[in-house]
């Protein structure tokens, strides 16, 4: 699904047309659409898949498509630097981005079966409370946006104003295999094949479900990308 | 294509006989219902009844009602989509008091499908029949609130368990074409020097 | 309250407040509409379906091998029942008898499954009553230590796929039978850590006793199965009225409960920790040496045309599984009949009446799995 175009064929992604009848359809990416034959282990697409791509787009998946746009993002510039530029702004910046990733604060967002592993990661076996990463229920209060399952079309624009909820600076982890390509269930057209279709992602966590110690991984890589990008943050 | 029910494997552990012979369920059935023409087969577990889609509703509440049958409890209520040979609506179930069981399948046309609602027999078929509705389009009558129960309520263009919708197509992964606004979006502007583009390099 | 509306002349509007499909007690991705009147709920309207992943459709163009792995992921706390149902299911059309080691390991597997989905119910049940987070890190304890188990045997903490049709897909580890042994011990003691922390808690007794009732025949009529009818006074059980497997040959009690309120479902649970344990113990007793695929284990599974409903009893019910074959490598048609879909169904006819506060101690108490009600 193109991000920033309008649908213009049947919702379906343009390679697998490109696959089959590599002539037509000059696709807009730059780079060459993606070979699923190169990658060691996959199977390729059976020529059945020609069928979907000309499947006559209706009103309900038109209707769906206006739904799952991306959100809209801002690039808000922070109180401290708004007011007072330049002032201590490295020691500023290197405070601040500390403080930011040794108490990352997220959302109870528990969608599937990898919600179940989040929780054993907060638990006390493998303990995320260690860290600084504390569970809580209200968007309005969160830094961190663990999507921990299945996003399904319905449940997209919730998704979307729970990421809108949330007060800058955010950041979203997708937890599983589901949440980073839709996983087990990617072919299923009722399933959002990853949730970096309709919200700014930071770090995947691969697994089905990942374990905890990978979960724990996936926060540390986090909070290094916080502090990396401290003199970048708006 | 509807199944031909033979039971000829061994080491069948359930109360019901191990040999083809049909079970006991199905005479009372006949004799609950003489003017209904029913067909009675054993299956790997139970007995199977397949009726047509216009006696559903009368097949039903004698199963119900009937103090031989008295089956208090709709175990299941599935749709099956046999492509050339129409749709089933699959009914099982279960007697509290006598405490046997049988499956009910009844046919229905491929096209236009519509059957009589049981949600007034079982409230348990409330739910079950919205579903089979997403699912495969069949049309409960009677049903009191037919609105879609799995499925968003705007796109019900197609039912997915019929068997001519296919899979869906493997999209590319968003994160290799991310436009300028959502590249680091939420607290690197873009142009910043900072920007993730997307990696040039192949798979 | 109905006199002052009188006196005074209150003009008052029933409030609808939406809880979900973000929420912390809603177990998953349920949304739960709800007019109150003042305090009281007067109607619910239930809204599921964010978490329909088509496992049904997927399952029908996955070898019969692979959809044991969707198994796993509809039932994300019961995986190993969920397992045994399909697995029976397709044994009962291709014709395979399972050897009996593989019978035991299954039943042991099995119920240590429902140990620990009890424990999870047990864990969640106090967090929607306000134990925010103590009854979670106890049951989590005694979770862990089932699910090393269980990575001990299967090499996954959650998503097992380890029954195959036929039998399992390799033999227990050396020390299997000592393991066990200490998990069921340490269940028991977990169990009655909880015991103690809720059981005759007297703001427990007043958040649950007489909370939620449902009696045995609203819940036969909707098909309401597992600890939800026999906390309402059915003593019904799968295990023990349409033996599967090898249940026949242990001696469990099933704990049935009085009012079919929230409480008793609880205490239905609670005394189902201890039955199941008591069922590991027999099974442990029991097993026997032995292969655990039959011999003649064909390549490429075509079972014969025909169809099966087999069911089981889940933690949260009778999970059924409807497999219509067609004599191919791929299922035709796999139904799952889910318990917690029909749970569910029955949460306006608990809930009307009582207060928002109990709406959500009522949802917790059915303990629903989301991806089994949505597939």
């Amino acid at each position: 699904m193109e991000v920033n175009e309008e649908p213009t064929n049947g919702g379906a992604a343009p390679e697998s047309a490109a696959e089959a009848t590599p002539a037509s359809e000059p696709t807009t990416a730059e780079r060459p659409p993606r070979d699923a034959s190169a990658v060691p282990g996959r199977v390729p697409a059976p020529a059945v898949e020609v069928a979907a791509t000309s499947r006559p787009m209706s009103l309900g998946v038109q209707l769906e498509m206006a739904r799952l746009t991306p959100v809209e993002v801002d690039h808000p510039k922070a109180l401290y630097k708004t007011l007072l530029p330049g002032v201590m702004q490295v020691p500023a910046d290197y405070i601040i981005a500390a403080a930011r990733k040794s108490s990352l604060w997220p959302m109870t967002f528990g969608l599937a079966c990898c919600a179940i592993e989040m929780i054993a990661t907060y638990m006390s076996h493998h303990d995320l409370d260690r860290f600084g990463i504390v569970p809580w229920p209200s968007p309005r209060q969160c830094d961190v946006m663990i999507v921990a399952g299945t996003v399904t079309k319905k449940m997209a624009p919730a998704v979307k104003l729970l990421y809108q909820q949330m007060p800058n600076p955010k950041w979203v982890i997708p937890m599983g295999a589901c949440a980073t390509n839709g996983g087990p269930y990617t072919r299923y057209d009722r399933v959002l094949q990853g949730v970096d279709k309709i919200i700014p992602v930071d770090v995947y966590v691969p697994g089905c479900p990942p374990r905890p110690e990978a979960l724990m991984d996936g926060f540390i890589a986090l909070q290094n990308k916080i502090m990396e990008e401290r003199n970048q943050v708006g | 294509m509807s199944p031909d029910e033979k039971d000829d494997k061994p080491a069948e552990e359930t109360a019901e006989d191990a040999a083809p012979a049909i079970g006991p369920v199905a005479d009372l059935f006949k004799t609950a219902l003489p003017g209904v023409s029913l067909e009675a087969a054993q299956g790997a577990l139970d007995v199977l009844i397949t009726i047509d889609g216009k006696d559903a509703h009368q097949v039903l509440e004698t199963a119900k009602n009937d103090e031989a049958l008295a089956f208090d409890f709709l175990r299941n209520l599935s749709g099956v989509d046999y492509e050339d040979a129409g749709l089933e609506v699959v009914y099982h179930l279960y007697s509290y008091t006598h405490g046997h069981n049988v499956t009910v399948k009844a046919k229905l046309p491929s096209q236009d499908p519509r059957i009589q609602t049981v949600s007034d027999l079982w409230r348990a078929a409330d739910w079950h029949e919205r579903e089979a509705r997403d699912m495969f389009g069949i049309v409960f009558e009677g049903h009191p609130n037919l609105v879609p129960i799995l499925l968003p309520e705007d796109m019900l263009d197609h039912f997915p368990l019929r068997k001519d919708v296919p899979l869906a197509p493997l999209e590319e992964w968003q994160g290799e074409q991310l436009g300028e606004n959502m590249a680091n979006a939420g607290h690197i502007p873009p142009g910043s020097g900072f920007d993730v583009t997307p990696s040039a390099e192949g798979e | 309250m109905a006199d002052m509306t009188t006196e005074h002349e209150l003009d008052t509007i029933d409030v609808n407040v939406n809880i979900g499909p973000q929420h912390p007690a809603t177990h998953g991705v349920f949304r739960m509409v709800l007019v109150i009147d003042g305090e009281e709920v007067v109607d619910l309207v239930p809204h599921i379906g964010y978490m329909h992943r088509g496992a049904e459709k997927l399952s029908e163009n996955m070898d019969y091998r692979q959809a044991i792995g969707y198994q796993d992921r509809t039932e994300y706390l019961a995986q190993f029942n969920a397992e045994m149902c399909y697995v029976q299911a397709v044994e009962k059309l291709a014709g395979l008898v399972p050897p009996d080691r593989a019978q035991y390991i299954r039943v042991i597997l099995a119920e240590l499954n429902r140990i620990s989905s009890h424990f999870m119910f047990l864990g969640a049940f106090g967090t929607d009553l306000g134990v925010f987070g103590t009854a979670f890190t106890y049951a989590f304890r005694e979770r862990e230590n089932v699910l090393d188990l269980f990575e001990e045997v299967t090499g996954d903490r959650l998503m097992y796929a380890y029954f195959r049709p036929g039998g399992v897909a390799w033999d227990v580890p050396r020390d299997f039978k000592e393991r066990v042994e200490w998990v069921c011990e340490n269940a028991l003691v977990g169990a009655m850590d909880l015991d103690k922390l809720l059981t005759d808690n007297e703001i427990f007794i007043m958040r649950t006793r007489g909370i939620g009732i449902l009696n045995a025949q609203d819940a036969i009529d909707y098909g309401a199965t597992g600890p939800v009818l026999r906390a309402s006074g059915v003593q019904h059980d799968l295990r023990r009225a349409e033996p599967y497997s090898i249940y026949d040959r242990f001696d469990f009690e099933i704990p049935i409960g009085t009012n079919g309120d929230s409480y008793d479902r609880y205490l239905v649970r609670l005394a189902e920790i201890r039955e199941s344990v008591k069922i590991v113990r027999q099974a442990l007793a029991q097993m026997p040496e032995g292969p655990i695929l039959p011999e003649r284990m064909p390549r490429l599974l075509r079972p014969a045309a025909g169809e099966v409903y087999m069911r089981c009893e889940n933690p949260r019910g009778e999970y059924g599984i409807y497999l219509v074959s067609t004599g191919g490598t791929q299922p035709y048609r796999l139904r799952i009949r889910s318990s917690c879909f029909c749970n569910l169904s029955a949460l306006k006819h608990m809930t009307v009446g009582h207060y928002v506060a109990d709406a959500v101690t009522i949802l917790g108490s059915i303990d629903i799995v989301l991806c089994e009600v949505d597939r």
